[in-house]
């Protein structure tokens, strides 16, 4: 008996429920009453059934096959000929990164809309159904969240990952003294928590972007999925050599960050946070106090890096195409550098890391003088990294500046 | 006398001496993972009351902080008891759409064929992409209480991406193109779900279940050698989030049962629903089509191909309910949707 054969006894035999839905689709393509019984009776499985019915058997081509005529289930294969773009042969451009997405980008495929129209799901670049359900995403404006600079990044950011539990040599760990153990390890929990906030953040806007913009989800992606290593891999480094999580994170910056309602006002605030954060891990060297710290800042500054990249760029992508939404970013710059430089006043987000500059609570005197560089190498760059984008703030906030400067 | 830093330089330190219990982590043999510091307070079994923050769990709560807005309470709501095995298994098998596939085998295919797996792709990454987004929906919401899970929905939003970005490649790389849009998949019952748990049964158990299913038989579907590593590497992803979402179900039993008729009303909506398929419905007629032109080898083998769709779609329901049965709801036996029904093997 062939395994078709034993599916359709199997049906008939087990009396099969015939659902409501099936019928009700078999009234509308005109099917005679009782037909999906006799189909059953002769030994049709309902999900066969089903086919034909959801492939738009009409109730004649139901009824002639029945009495031993042509094929039920329809072979129209119409989705064969749809006119979309046939014939691509995507290649790696360069054979090290195989096969990227910057080389699907060619023909329509690459063509990424200003606006894009289509609320579903629809990949980019495939026929639309014309009757589909509105998937509720919010964002079909290229200039609010796109940067040219998502493509190789997501590929690069793959390509460059990590793992915290292996990568790094927890045995090399070696006991340090009381204060700077504890100071290290309330750094770790400031910085375990918000990775893990800006994660948590990131992830939320992801439903909101449409499919027309699919290369920027992808990267932010891989953005989110670095947060979630980095969070860890802080977490890992307070628990590992004699110490423990300390005192949570102030609230402030990751709550303006939570406010934000829209992307862009998101994007905008953690600009500012994601500046400073690359800039402090890129100086790691300067407080790691053994070569797992040195290691840990150096990969979670080369992820910040690509972070920071696309900040840069959609900023200045956005300012060229709405030109009229410049002034408003600086409302939102305000707020955040108000946000931060109230943190940075914070002894348990200053102190710890004065104590690592310094070597130790009893050269906090050098190791306060260390962290004004530190404030203003960061606040420098951050100015930069905004310059870069063409965005010129003519004064950082004050609360800002004078943090840096305490 | 010695000198009191703290008071000569107006430091304040009350941050240095809040615990006084020295914790020190030791690597396994995978390293040092999560399940090597979860110990002592920092555990997930000293987790603590929630406070709407996103305080990790075992962090010193600061006085003053304030509230992010609501985000889940109770570890039942969002926990799995894998999931700290999960996140690090995830960080160790990444993989690379563009470098771990062997694109360069791929060899030119009938048109009939080549345009039945270009179907299929197109449809592929459009759940994938849903699957990518249904978690970043929620993660908001999941506490740093449980920070484990949220780690864990972090590395799904990155295998989703992947798998959305490879089928898309796999589309354009062989001279074909993306096809039909897919409708009627049952995407929309994933991110109108209301609770977390309900995503969670509905996505991870149902959804990508069935993409499983359909995945582990990626050996008769490929064509080429690509198309099968395809199948065969995103099917490893598949597995790590269909183990959270029965974990996740079975710990939401264990520990709430009075959830059980609830849950069975949202899986009675999604069989119901999407045609009778299921989340990630592959009866839509051109995955239908194209599955069995795949199976079968040509247009001319579509009734070979036919039996082996049905074969799938048998396989598909008999492991979700299998899954379901792990998890504690073995009585949804008794409840499946007709169209489903129809393919379970006796008990």
């Amino acid at each position: 008996m062939s395994t078709g054969e034993a599916l359709a006894r199997a049906a008939q035999a087990a009396q099969v429920e015939i659902p409501q839905e099936a019928r009700d689709r078999a009234r509308e393509l005109g099917w005679e009453d009782g037909l999906i019984e006799l189909a059953l009776a002769k030994g049709h499985s309902l999900q066969v059934i089903w086919q034909a019915l959801r492939g738009g058997v009409d109730g004649k081509r139901a009824k002639e096959f029945l009495q031993g005529g042509q094929a039920a289930i329809p072979r129209d294969l119409s989705w064969m000929h749809v006119p979309t773009e046939w014939g691509i042969r995507a290649r790696p451009k360069d054979p090290a990164m195989g096969l990227t997405i910057a080389d699907l980008m060619i023909g329509t495929y690459g063509d990424v809309p200003d606006i894009w129209t289509n609320r579903s799901e629809i990949a980019r670049g495939s026929y639309p159904n014309p009757v589909v359900e509105d998937m509720g995403y919010t964002i079909f404006e290229k200039a609010l969240v796109w940067a040219d600079c998502c493509i190789p990044l997501y590929e690069e950011a793959i390509r460059d990952r990590w793992v915290s539990a292996t990568d790094l040599n927890w045995n090399s760990l070696e006991p340090l003294p009381h204060d700077i153990e504890r100071a290290v390890c309330q750094f770790m929990t400031e910085h375990s928590e918000r990775a893990y906030v800006a994660g948590a953040l990131w992830s939320g806007w992801l439903p909101e972007i449409s499919y027309g913009f699919i290369e920027l989800k992808l990267f932010l992606s891989t953005v989110i999925y670095d947060l979630a290593r980095h969070s860890e891999a802080f977490r890992k480094r307070a628990l590992a050599n004699g110490g423990g999580l300390g005192l949570q994170a102030p609230t402030d910056f990751s709550r303006v960050a939570r406010e934000a309602r829209s992307f862009p006002e998101l994007a905008a605030i953690l600009f500012v946070q994601d500046s400073m954060l690359y800039t402090l891990f890129s100086r790691g060297d300067e407080f790691a106090q053994n070569q797992l710290e040195r290691d840990l800042y150096r990969l979670v500054a080369r992820d910040r890096k690509r972070m920071l990249d696309y900040h840069i760029e959609r900023l200045k992508h956005m300012l060229f195409k709405l030109p009229d939404r410049r002034d408003e970013q600086n409302l939102y710059f305000n707020k955040a550098e108000s946000r931060m430089g109230k943190e940075w006043l914070d002894p348990a987000v200053s102190e710890p890391l004065a104590i690592l500059l310094g070597g130790g609570v009893d050269n906090i005197a050098r190791g306060r003088e260390k962290l004004r560089e530190l404030r203003k190498a960061q606040v420098d760059n951050y100015l930069e990294h905004l310059r870069q984008a063409t965005f010129i703030r003519k004064h950082i906030n004050g609360r800002l500046e004078q943090a840096a400067q305490a | 006398m010695a000198a009191n830093p703290a008071t000569e330089s107006s430091l304040d330190l009350s941050w240095l001496d809040l615990y006084e219990d020295a914790t020190s982590a030791e690597p396994g043999k995978k390293g040092l993972t999560l399940k090597e510091i979860n110990l002592g307070r920092y555990a997930d079994t000293a987790r603590g009351a929630g406070d709407m923050t996103y305080r990790m769990r075992g962090a010193i709560p600061r006085p003053g902080a304030q509230r992010f807005g609501p985000n889940y309470q109770s570890k039942a709501d969002v926990w799995a008891e894998n999931c700290l095995m999960l996140y690090e298994e995830a960080t160790q098998r990444q993989w690379s759409s563009a470098r771990d596939i062997p694109w360069d085998t791929l060899e030119p295919l009938p048109d009939e064929l080549e345009r039945a797996m270009c179907q299929l792709a197109t449809m592929l990454t459009e759940v994938e992409f849903i699957a990518g987004d249904v978690p970043g929906q929620w993660m908001p919401f999941v506490s740093a209480q449980d920070f484990e899970a949220g780690l864990f929905l972090m590395t799904q939003i990155m295998d989703e991406a992947r798998h959305t970005d490879v089928f898309r490649k796999r589309a354009l790389a062989n001279g074909g193109g993306l096809l039909a849009q897919g409708a009627g998949l049952g995407l929309r019952t994933l991110i109108e779900a209301r609770d977390f748990t309900e995503m969670s049964v509905l996505m991870h158990v149902q959804a990508e279940g069935f993409v499983q299913s359909m995945f582990r038989m990626g050996e008769l579907i490929g064509q080429t050698e690509a198309d099968k590593r395809i199948f065969r590497m995103s099917a490893q992803d598949e597995s790590r989030h269909l183990a959270f979402g029965v974990m996740h179900l079975k710990y939401v039993l264990d520990t709430e049962p009075e959830r059980r008729e609830e849950i069975h009303h949202y899986l009675d909506k999604a069989e119901g629903d999407a045609a009778g398929g299921g989340s990630g419905d592959v009866t839509f007629p051109p995955v239908f089509e194209a599955l069995c032109i795949l199976l079968g080898g040509g247009v001319d083998k579509f009734d070979e191909g036919l039996q082996k769709f049905l074969l799938l779609r048998k396989r598909q329901i008999n492991e979700y309910v299998h899954r379901l049965t792990v998890a504690g709801l073995g009585d949804r036996r008794q409840r499946l949707g007709p169209l489903m029904a129809q393919f379970l093997d006796p008990a």
